[in-house]
């Protein structure tokens, strides 16, 4: 283990802070955004009416108007597209999951404000946009619900008539000899709490091109996904279609945070009328859709009991979860993840032997809910974090001596835990020492009054030591019950005949900085500057078949497909250069560009002789024997297990006492994501992972009213982070490698926000601790700031 | 629907460009369709994020809440229109070397907001950055970077 800010070995580029090479092209303007791919000429732009009742039966559409618009070229209901595109559903083997369908325009019953009922097909967006207005579309609203506990109720409308209830997936368990543990313990504390439902908010909205090819009777899809390969083979799935007649690109995408790892209704509907009307077909989400239609995320509910004994030990925890799924279930990972995910993460750093669950994913008449960044990681680290706060001010013990007592020690690596997640290595004790010693805890704690209250706010301090599971492979994920995630990536690595290299991969970019990580995994294995290396992924004609980007896997899983394929790329090259330098394969040595004999490095060819050889671009046959033309190779990468990177946030916030304002003037984290790619990027992920939580924490709410209507469809009413309200981290890394996959990398892009939900919420609670500091549901706007204050109570 | 139609005569990174456009054709939609300048990028369509900023006049505006016909016989310069052809100008570069973006999507907004801010405080302190930096959003960074870039520029430039 290394404590340090840069690289690990001089002279590698592995390790090294390198800007990226994709930002030439994004700070000119040249990035192609999926509403920047050139459309075709005749190209025709849909837009969806949505349905404004939050659960209704179509009684009936009136198209006739909105058809006889100039421009229009056709109006399509729901009755009209049920055979070309029939109702599609996430369908997995698991107890206790129910499957449900959607449509992708509604042929009778409307679900949620913002399903789809028809769409438009007209020359312009402007013109498809103006015939929406002249669709006429009538009613009959049935009862509805919006809220999870609702929704449970025996008398709760239905949101799906042919299934006996509103629960789409349940499951729990419990350790052998938890009842006895848990009653033997010395206290039991109970608490609820809330986590608020967020949308994704990507700076770009979704959208789709697809391009009917005349030629072949195919489909390109353009869309802006996480996961060009999934998406193809659920749509090839859903329309019947064989997977030759489809072809997905993910262009430039302008965020992706986990809502667009899901297949939408518009990319089936934009493929289905593209073959239907022969013509090239776009649809351009705007920002209301986005809010009303992109999967939101959380929404949850925790009923939590900690046993522990007096000197703060934690002997069994009891997890009762409820998700909001929203009204349908999706592919490819149906509403299993949240349900499951909040209590794979809820023991994190912990080392407690007993564990029980339930957990339950509920329709109701709300968007679906996914992804989001962490998925439930946040929620329940808020919920744990929360708990050791109370457990410390029960017993009167500083609450770092609490979790100093119960997180996984440095000798007790590789450690499995309570839920049989294995920790190979890892730096909780020494995270959380080092975030300690920069913010000066003792010095913070001595000069912090007891009420807290200084010059008219409440300055509080609040400690997280999060896990992050990234990383996964296939056995994670068929053991999660997710047929549908394949779980390994591919790259492909040439050494072009001009002696360049090419690499592509099964992943998708969404602004993680993948064509300059992976080139430096590259530049280590082949001896080249990144410079020389081009990274492509993102399309499936041209990409080989992998999972995609999502769950913190990049330089896991798809970083060790490349350094894989380019190590048995190196192997390949050493055997050419050794012949044209009459060496054997052995003694080669692959630097600066060149292949040399080693130890005499006077003897060397550089990797543009070596391709022209291998690409028989030469006067004479350069051939070794058993060797076949061509210098490239493809390789899968499977890790065995989850990586688990870990970190300690410390943030320090001040309470406004007048107006209930929460200021975060100080924000820690040291993060250990094992062996570091990049240390810029890294620090990247993690401080806008941290904006991301800090705008949970303190503004972000999806929020429908009793009759399902969005409320907070705009970004004046849905508040994300801007620069006034994210502090700049204080940041260190430490690095523990990963020892069971093959780079040593564990994930980074989610810890950010993991830390950060209860971090703030903690330092916010201590701030408040004079009126009991019990922070349990989140956001913490002003006005429940001042709730917490006015009417604190509890514990 | 299609109210008459009106010429317009605007001049962006320096070519003019004399089209007739429909009275309610957005500027940001001038700009991408007619212009082919792809760069300028549309967030949110009511003026809240900042990412489709261009500079008018020496003015940054929303392209999204602006019409074509506001533009006639305006300047107009688009992210495609700072750099000084392979070189990137300085505070470009500053958001490269510093890291400041990561999708990218809103990073043209940014660029142009700042060429304005940067014209007019040319020694802004990091309040006054963030300040200003408060009216385009990034979901990627969490800012920081973006700081750290404008700051670095100011050095440069």
């Amino acid at each position: 283990m290394s404590t340090s800010d840069t690289a690990t070995d001089a002279g590698t580029w592995v390790g090294r802070t390198v800007p990226r090479k994709e930002d030439q092209r994004l700070l000119r303007g040249f990035g192609t955004y999926i509403d920047d791919v050139p459309e075709p000429r005749g190209t025709l732009h849909l837009a969806m009416l949505r349905s404004p009742y939050a659960h209704a039966r179509i009684l009936s559409i009136d198209t006739s108007e909105a058809e006889a618009l100039d421009g229009v070229v056709a109006v399509v209901t729901g009755a009209d597209i049920a055979e070309l595109i029939p109702p599609f559903a996430a369908d997995y083997e698991k107890p206790g999951f129910k499957v449900s369908h959607r449509s992708a325009l509604a042929p009778d019953t409307v679900r949620f404000v913002g399903d789809g009922v028809a769409l438009v097909l007209a020359e312009n967006a402007y013109i498809a946009e103006d015939a929406l207005g002249l669709i006429f579309a009538d009613y009959e609203p049935l009862p509805s619900v919006a809220d999870v506990e609702d929704a449970l109720k025996p008398d709760a409308p239905r949101i799906h008539a042919d299934l006996d209830d509103n629960i789409l997936i349940e499951g729990g368990n419990k350790t052998d000899g938890f009842d006895e543990v848990f009653e033997a313990a010395d206290n039991i504390l109970r608490e609820r709490f809330r986590v608020n439902r967020v949308a994704g908010t990507a700076m770009e909205p979704r959208g789709c091109l697809a391009v009917y090819e005349k030629a072949d009777d195919s489909v390109t899809l353009w869309t802006g996904t996480q996961v060009p390969h999934l998406l193809r083979v659920g749509i090839a799935r859903y329309l019947g279609w064989s997977e030759s007649q489809l072809r997905v690109v993910a262009p430039d995408v302008g965020g992706g945070f986990g809502p667009k790892m899901y297949l939408y209704p518009e990319e089936l509907l934009t493929v289905a009328m593209a073959r239907q009307y022969r013509s090239p077909v776009k649809w351009i989400e705007d920002r209301l859709e986005d809010f009303l239609t992109t999967f939101h995320a959380r929404d949850h509910v925790y009923d939590v009991a900690v046993a522990y004994n007096n000197d703060g030990t934690v002997q069994a925890v009891e997890v009762d979860v409820l998700v909001n799924s929203g009204a349908y279930s999706n592919y490819p990972m149906g509403v299993n993840l949240e349900p499951f995910q909040g209590p794979l993460n809820m023991p994190g750093p912990y080392r407690f032997r007993q564990f029980a669950y339930t957990t339950k994913g509920v329709a109701t008449n709300t968007c679906s809910t996914g992804a989001f960044r962490g998925v439930s990681a946040p929620c329940v680290t808020f919920a744990m974090e929360g708990m050791m706060d109370r457990i410390a001010r029960h017993l009167g013990i500083d609450r770092v001596d609490v979790r100093r007592r119960n997180i996984v020690r440095p000798d007790e690596f590789p450690y499995v835990n309570v839920v049989n997640q294995l920790y190979v290595s890892g730096s909780y004790v020494e995270c959380m020492d080092r975030a300690l010693e920069i913010v000066d805890y003792e010095n913070y704690l001595a000069n912090q009054p007891p009420e807290r209250l200084v010059d008219g706010k409440y300055r509080g301090i609040g400690i997280a030591v999060v896990t992050e599971l990234g990383g996964q492979g296939a056995a994670r994920y068929k053991a999660r019950s997710l047929p549908d995630l394949p779980g390994f990536d591919t790259a492909h690595v040439e050494l072009e005949p001009n002696g360049r290299i090419l690499a592509t991969t099964s992943f998708a970019s969404q602004g993680q900085g993948h064509e300059t990580t992976f080139a430096q995994i590259i530049a280590d294995e082949l001896g080249v500057s990144i410079g020389d290396i081009t990274i492509r992924g993102g399309d499936t004609e041209n990409s080989p078949f992998g999972t995609g980007t999502f769950a913190s896997r990049g330089a896991v899983v798809a970083g060790g497909a490349v350094m894989r394929a380019s190590g048995d790329l190196r192997e390949k090259v050493k055997k050419f250069a050794a012949h044209l330098l009459e060496a054997s394969a052995d003694d080669i040595v692959l630097e600066d560009g060149h292949a040399h004999v080693q130890g005499v490095r006077e003897m060397r060819v550089s990797l543009y002789e070596v391709a022209r050889a291998a690409y028989g671009l030469t006067d004479s046959m350069q051939l070794p024997e058993g060797e076949e033309f061509g210098l490239e190779a493809i390789a899968t990468y499977d890790p065995p297990a989850s990586s688990i990177s870990n970190a300690c946030h410390v943030a320090c916030v001040a309470v406004d006492a007048a107006t209930g304002l929460v200021e975060v003037e100080r924000y820690i984290v040291v993060h250990d994501c094992g062996r570091v790619v990049n240390p810029l990027l890294v620090k990247g992920q993690v401080q806008g992972g941290v904006a991301q939580g800090l705008g949970q924490a303190l503004f972000e709410e999806v929020l429908y009213d009793s009759d399902g209507q969005l409320l907070s469809a705009t970004l004046m009413d849905y508040l994300v982070p801007t620069a006034l309200d994210v502090p700049t981290l204080e940041m260190e890394h430490i690095e523990s490698p990963a020892t069971d996959n093959i780079g040593g990398f564990k994930g980074a892009g989610e810890g950010g926000v993991i830390g950060a939900l209860p971090a703030i919420a903690c330092a916010v609670g201590d701030a408040l601790v004079a009126f009991g500091g019990n922070v349990n549901r989140l956001p913490l706007r002003p006005d429940a700031v001042l709730e917490l204050i006015e009417g604190g109570n509890g514990a | 629907m299609s109210a008459a139609r009106r010429d317009v005569r605007i001049t962006v990174n320096g070519r003019t460009y004399a089209v007739s456009v429909e009275p309610r054709l957005l500027l940001v939609d001038f700009l991408r369709h007619e212009c082919g300048l792809t760069g300028t990028h549309v967030g949110c369509a009511h003026g809240v994020c900042g990412a489709c900023t261009v500079v008018l006049d020496g003015a940054s505006v929303r392209s999204c809440l602006t019409f074509a016909v506001q533009a006639d016989n305006s300047e107009i310069t688009t992210v495609e229109g700072l750099a000084d052809g392979e070189s990137l100008n300085a505070l470009q570069r500053a958001f490269h070397e510093n890291h400041a973006l990561q999708c990218g999507y809103c990073t043209p907004g940014f660029l142009m907001s700042l060429t304005e801010f940067l014209r007019e405080t040319p020694d802004p302190s990091e309040a006054e950055i963030r300040e200003r930096l408060s009216g385009n959003l990034c979901r990627c960074t969490g800012y920081a970077n973006i700081v750290r870039a404008v700051q670095a520029a100011v050095q440069e430039m």
